[in-house]
């Protein structure tokens, strides 16, 4: 491998390492920030599934990114990654939360533009409806599941401490779902465009497991996730959690499962392969926004609650984020290319790509 | 056998048998102090009253103990991170009542007030109305920790009840100030009738604010 594989690569690890940082909030902000569980108890737990996810899980999503657009050079890659993390970075300055998921899409459609190459629209349709269908259906989970648990805790009136504890335990397993899911679903965003020119060679870990080249490059986008995770998400949590609307350790719980459920549905390629095999309609295997996620699964327990303590001016915050994200990635990344191509010489894209 | 599922709440269900006991105490202090009053009324400041009244102080003593057991274990254990300060407000709350039953019980033991005959069934009906209310405070107070509906239930009962000692306690006073009585053995009366409602009033309070966590804790 190259040296300058890995310069061009760090701004997929910078891209991975602010997703770290902004995504584990969405997991374990609130375990953390309400003091239930230990915030190095959480980023371990969350470093590990992270890691899992990515690597045994992280191809399907991927490979929906490819056929968006099969970024072919490697400073194409570099520039494809850096676009969306600039954005994201902006965006973040502006106070909006946006979506790692979106800007990459952004950046790669302004690839396809600058390089000449038709985009996919079968494919972006399928990212877009999932993207929308995404927060619906977390909204839906995390409404029927604030039912059950406040009909099952009503009828079990299970001690308060006892609840306590379950809670705890199950904010541990549930981040650790989330976390899966997180790296299953989101490494494509994170190193999903260096696939097309990765270098790596098989990677023997004993004599049980052997990992494939992509696999490996998952797992170096998924390690600067981990740092993000452990240096920076401490800070994003101390701020995460009760801007739209507060929310008792319970209900985390059930925010954080109702996304590790529907990023799993949008990552699971055994699944995707399993409800078709049945004729069951599958969901396209695309990188959606656990934030999105999130924030569903707060307004589906919102109106479960009768829709009194949702904060709606945050809400069209963030949705005015969603749009305009991919929009200003798009452009950062066609003009970038530009300059990468003309000032520093470097190709950008491969003609028979 | 070895049950990781025992060991994993072991300490968790030993805080709950902890606040289990400190709420059995205030049934305690309320037996007992009815107890005190009626040996009070046949025998003043006699050998019995002494043990009774040195009963309360003993479950007063005991409940301080299990206040700040509970207390430190809920810290050390960190647990119920979010509702912990509801829960110390409730077991302090809890610890104001009995101290409330103590201090009259004793006051009656210290004063040795003379409680003229025609008193002596409004007094009890109040010492039974404020005992009755005190023990149906703890009852809800239990509830919390299980089932709100229990909670709102007898929050009725408690506010009712402690309506009812107040129409007692003002007439109770009224009669011993149209009485023949001296005016300093009427005003001696009048406070310790007063002390007794006092721990209805606690019991009251206590409600109120069970009533607040109970809607804070509504998921």
């Amino acid at each position: 491998m190259e040296p300058s594989y890995l310069f061009f690569l760090s701004s997929g690890l910078f891209l991975g390492w602010s997703l770290g940082a902004n995504d584990a909030a969405n997991i374990f902000g609130t375990a953390v920030g309400s003091k239930m569980v230990r915030f190095s108890t959480m980023a371990i737990i969350a470093s590990i599934f992270v890691m899992l996810g990515a690597v045994f899980g992280g191809a399907g999503t991927s490979n929906t990114l490819g056929a968006l657009g099969a970024v072919n050079a490697l400073a194409g890659s570099f520039m494809v990654a850096l676009s969306a993390a600039l954005s994201v970075y902006m965006m973040l300055r502006a106070g909006v939360t946006v979506s790692t998921s979106q800007a990459i899409v952004g950046a790669i459609i302004g690839w396809n533009l600058y390089a000449g190459r038709s985009t996919d629209y079968e494919t972006l349709a399928e990212i877009v409806v999932g993207w929308a269908v995404c927060p619906l259906m977390s909204a839906i989970i995390a409404a029927v599941l604030y039912i059950i648990c406040k009909k099952t805790l009503r009828y079990s009136k299970l001690h308060l401490l006892m609840r306590d504890q379950l809670t705890r335990a199950g904010l541990i397993l549930a981040a650790a779902a989330g976390a899966y899911a997180l790296g299953s679903n989101n490494i494509a965003n994170v190193v999903g465009v260096f696939v097309e020119s990765c270098p790596f060679k098989p990677l023997k870990m004993g004599s049980i497991l052997t990992l494939a080249p992509v696999q490996v490059l998952f797992m170096l986008g998924a390690a600067a996730i981990c740092v993000g995770i452990a240096t920076y998400s401490h800070k994003v949590i101390n701020r995460f959690g009760n801007n739209l609307m507060k929310m008792a350790p319970l209900e985390a719980l059930i925010v954080v499962l109702a996304q590790a459920v529907v990023l799993l549905l949008f990552a699971s390629v055994m699944l995707h392969h399993w409800l078709q095999a049945h004729s069951i309609p599958a969901l396209p295997l695309v990188p959606v926004s656990s934030t999105q996620a999130v924030i569903g699964a707060i307004l589906g327990i919102g109106f479960a609650k009768g829709g009194r303590d949702i904060n709606w001016s945050i809400i069209l915050k963030v949705v005015s984020g969603w749009c305009i994200a991919p929009l200003i990635a798009m452009v950062v990344c066609f003009i970038s290319l530009f300059f990468l191509e003309n000032v520093f010489n470097l190709t950008v894209y491969l003609p028979n790509g | 056998m070895f049950n990781p599922k025992y060991l994993m709440f072991s300490g968790t269900r030993e805080l709950e048998e902890k606040i289990d006991e400190m709420h059995d105490k205030i049934i305690e202090s309320s037996m007992f102090f009815k107890e005190a009053f009626e040996i009070y009324i046949k025998e003043k400041r006699s050998l019995n009253y002494r043990r009774a009244s040195k009963k309360i102080k003993i479950v007063e003593s005991e409940a301080d103990d299990l206040r700040r057991e509970i207390e430190s274990r809920l810290y050390r254990q960190n647990l119920i991170p979010d509702l912990r300060a509801d829960v110390l407000q409730i077991v302090e709350n809890i610890d104001k009542v009995i101290n409330e039953f103590d201090e009259v019980a004793h006051k009656f033991y210290i004063e040795q007030p003379d409680i003229p005959e025609e008193f002596y069934e409004k007094f009890k009906l109040l010492v039974s109305q404020v005992s009755e209310c005190a023990e149906n405070m703890s009852i809800a107070s239990r509830a919390f920790f299980r089932d709100f509906v229990t909670v709102r239930d007898y929050s009725k009962k408690v506010y009712l009840l402690e309506q009812e000692s107040d129409k007692t306690w003002s007439k109770l006073k009224q009669e011993v100030f149209d009485s023949k009585l001296e005016l300093a053995h009427k005003i001696q009366l009048s406070a310790l009738i007063g002390g007794v409602a006092d721990v209805a009033d606690k019991a009251e309070d206590c409600m109120d604010a069970l009533l607040i966590f109970a809607i804070k804790r509504d998921i």
